[in-house]
């Protein structure tokens, strides 16, 4: 009862100041957008927007950030869908099967289904958070500690090798080659510099904003450009049927799954949507029975994808305020959004500042609801963007492609950088290879290395430390077993094209 | 039976030389550091073991399958570069190679010449024009024959000339190549769609953001986006 009057205040303050309800809106609106333009991101909204917080009340600056976060994640989704380019890393599962549908003409249905998922994940997540942030929250941090971190980003990777490449080999090839990618630049222990080549720009690592527009862009554009040069290609098709409830009713248990998945990961430090998004689609594949459509157009792969990382975004405010953590980009610039305002994220916030807290939690449960509305009829405009022949398309792509690399640092080795990540996704692809695994491996590389060098300091370098903490040593069992069998299988076993072939 | 074919072997050999010259170089950056016991080298070293075993896995996995090895739920979701017979074969790739060469020449080699010409600080923008006109010939002499090829190229040629002919002028003439090789053939088109793609970036991004982009430093190409930021801004 406790939590339904803050809630209730909390939507009162809301609702009740005109400045908020403009500055709600215009996170809803901003971050949709900002989230379905090729080649920018809500990201580069929040960076913009950062400065001028400063101006604004603490409840308002946050406020904002939170909305531009739920709305911002959904908003990826429909560059994922149309043309393949995922808004944010979160958005890659969901452009496996959304963007097979628009060539098949059923783009309406896959950014209807991401709406209407978006739209249930982030609700519930939301009200989850509501309820349990503070238990929640004081279970992961006596539970989870750099060894379980590790151990969760390589359960994460075993489980993304089998994930977007051709064989299994294939996909842990790829993760292995983002693996890499992430370790040019400072080891995260002694700050020494490894693989620079005796180039500058190398000693600062490789940003993963160019590499994941070169990887996922400017590869899409190679391919299809290829397509068109050979006559293959096939303009994707212009639709606004959304699905139904009825159908979407069909997939109930991929939804709930993708909830409980997407909660967990959201709640954890540094793994978050990314991760979420990853294992949601995942797990859709792993039980379902009609495995080999996934990768083809199949509506539940854009369900699981986008019901499980919008789950995480409410999850990811569990650590920010309750332990003052942030879990990802832009949830570490809403701490810099607190200390503008001379305040610290972390339990004491809860005491000294309930309003602001409810406030937050208010706007984002509405923000997840404004999804729906909002987010349907942004999405039939934006749909129309396919009337765009791929011709007029491509440059436009391929210039904001460039604006958004370079504005990252100003430098334009990062725009080359991009173009050469698209030529060799190119050729990755061709081979069979994912590049969402790269770019996984390439995310996931830092935050691993990171926690094990701390595991390691914290077990006094003894391996068989893990053995004493059941959750590191179940999730490290679990990726073993995980490549395990994929290795059986690729010695012992029919593969399952091999199957249907026969 | 063994059913390994070219790709096969080309497969396992880049791998493997690539864990070589990264395993090589990690003697580099061997150095202790005083807080963690296994060093800089530990992690890039377990990843490349990691890469080799994955590369030897899949060399026997297709040495016994050959394509069809341990396939997974989304192979089907993948062509192979046997869906495009056109572009493959060592021609193709020869070609491909030397376009996409054309910009790693442009940024490397007129520096270092320009001495052994005796050009001075202040003729190099012109020397290093006249080598990108030379090198957009040889470009157009390839990419003629190999479309894909030039798409490969074309916008790391346009990256690899930014900084000096900066984006205010190179990108009407990238919005133009990229439209030709992509099949766009009626002029009038060309002509409204460019300003169009153009201005909507640049009063988006330049008047709105305040996004600086690069404005070249070679005359009057640097006088040109200057007079442009100037406009917008």
């Amino acid at each position: 009862m406790e939590t339904f009057n803050n809630f209730i205040g909390g939507t009162v303050t809301l609702f009740g100041d005109p400045i908020g309800i403009l500055i709600f809106f215009g996170g809803v609106v901003g971050g949709m957008l900002f989230g379905a333009i090729p080649g920018v991101s809500m990201l580069t909204l929040a960076a913009i927007l950062l400065p001028f917080t400063a101006h604004l009340s603490a409840e308002h600056g946050i406020m904002l950030f939170s909305v531009i976060y739920c709305t911002g994640v959904y908003g990826g989704a429909i560059t994922a869908i149309l043309f393949n380019i995922p808004g944010a890393p979160e958005n890659a599962p969901t452009a496996f099967d959304g963007y097979p549908m628009t060539l098949d003409g059923r783009a309406g249905k896959a950014v209807g289904a991401a709406v209407m998922c978006s739209a249930i994940g982030g609700t519930i997540s939301c009200v989850i958070m509501m309820f349990a942030t503070a238990p929640i929250a004081g279970w992961a941090i006596r539970a989870f500690g750099p060894p379980e971190i590790f151990a969760l980003v390589f359960f994460g990777l075993a489980v993304a090798a089998s994930v977007g490449a051709k064989t299994f080999w294939k996909g842990w090839l790829s993760i292995m080659a983002g693996l890499m990618i992430a370790v040019v630049g400072l080891d995260p222990v002694g700050g020494i510099e490894r693989y620079n080549f005796d180039m500058p720009y190398l000693a600062a690592g490789i940003h993963f904003i160019p590499t994941i527009l070169g990887f996922f862009a400017v590869s899409e554009i190679f391919v299809q450009a290829e397509k068109k040069a050979t006559g293959a290609y096939k303009a994707p098709e212009l639709s606004v049927d959304f699905p139904t409830f009825k159908e979407l009713w069909l997939h109930k248990i991929a939804v709930i799954r993708s909830i409980i998945i997407g909660f967990f990961c959201g709640i954890l430090p540094g793994i978050g949507a990314t991760l979420a998004a990853f294992m949601g689609y995942n797990e859709a594949v792993r039980w379902s029975k009609d495995r080999l459509s996934f990768g083809k157009g199949k509506i539940e792969g854009v369900i699981s994808s986008e019901t499980a990382n919008n789950s995480a975004t409410g999850a990811a405010m569990i650590p920010l305020l309750a332990l003052g953590l942030p879990g990802g980009a832009l949830t570490a610039m809403m701490v810099g959004v607190f200390q503008m305002h001379d305040m610290e994220p972390g339990p004491l916030v809860f005491i000294n500042s309930p309003d602001l807290v409810w406030v937050v939690f208010a706007a984002m449960f509405f923000a997840n609801l404004s999804i729906l509305l909002v987010g349907f009829l942004e999405a039939k405009t934006i749909v129309n963007l396919l009337r765009i022949p791929f011709q007029f398309l491509a440059p436009m792509i391929l210039l904001l492609a460039t604006v958004c690399s370079y504005a990252v640092r100003g430098l334009v080795i990062d725009v080359v950088v991009m173009f050469v990540a698209g030529v060799a996704g190119f050729f990755l692809r061709r081979s069979g290879y994912s590049v969402a695994g790269i770019v996984l491996g390439l995310i996931l590389g830092k935050i691993g290395e990171q926690t094990f060098a701390q595991a390691m300091q914290m077990l006094h370098f003894e391996f068989t430390g893990f053995f004493n903490r059941p959750i590191a040593l179940g999730l490290l069992i679990a990726g073993f077993i995980t490549i395990g069998a994929s290795v059986y299988g690729a010695f012992f076993k029919k593969s399952d094209v091999q199957q249907s072939e026969a | 039976m063994s059913k390994l074919k070219f790709s096969h072997y080309f497969e396992l050999f880049f791998w493997l030389m690539l864990v070589l010259v990264f395993f090589g170089y990690s003697f580099e950056f061997n150095k202790d550091i005083e807080i963690y016991k296994y060093g800089a080298t530990l992690w890039p070293r377990t990843i490349l073991l990691l890469i080799a075993l994955a590369a030897i896995g899949q060399f026997f996995d297709q040495r016994k399958n050959g394509d069809k090895a341990a396939s997974n739920t989304m192979a089907a979701a993948h062509e192979g570069p046997d869906s495009n017979p056109e572009h493959t074969g060592a021609a193709w790739y020869t070609s491909t190679f030397i376009l996409l060469a054309i910009p790693f020449v442009y940024m490397t080699i007129p520096e270092k010449i320009a001495p052994l010409f005796s050009i001075e600080e202040e003729g190099l923008g012109n020397f290093k024009l006249i080598c990108a006109a030379v090198l957009f010939i040889v470009y157009l002499g390839f990419a003629w024959r190999n479309h894909v090829g030039g798409i490969l190229a074309l916008p790391i040629f346009f990256a690899a000339l930014l900084q000096d002919i900066g984006f205010y002028a190179l990108a009407p003439v990238f919005i133009i190549g990229v439209m030709i090789l992509m099949g766009e053939r009626r002029a009038t088109r060309m002509a409204l769609v460019m300003p169009f793609i153009y201005g909507i970036l640049l009063a988006f991004f330049v008047s709105l953001l305040y996004v600086g982009l690069p404005t070249g430093n070679i005359k009057p190409f640097y006088d040109f986006g200057n007079w442009v930021v100037t406009l917008l801004q």
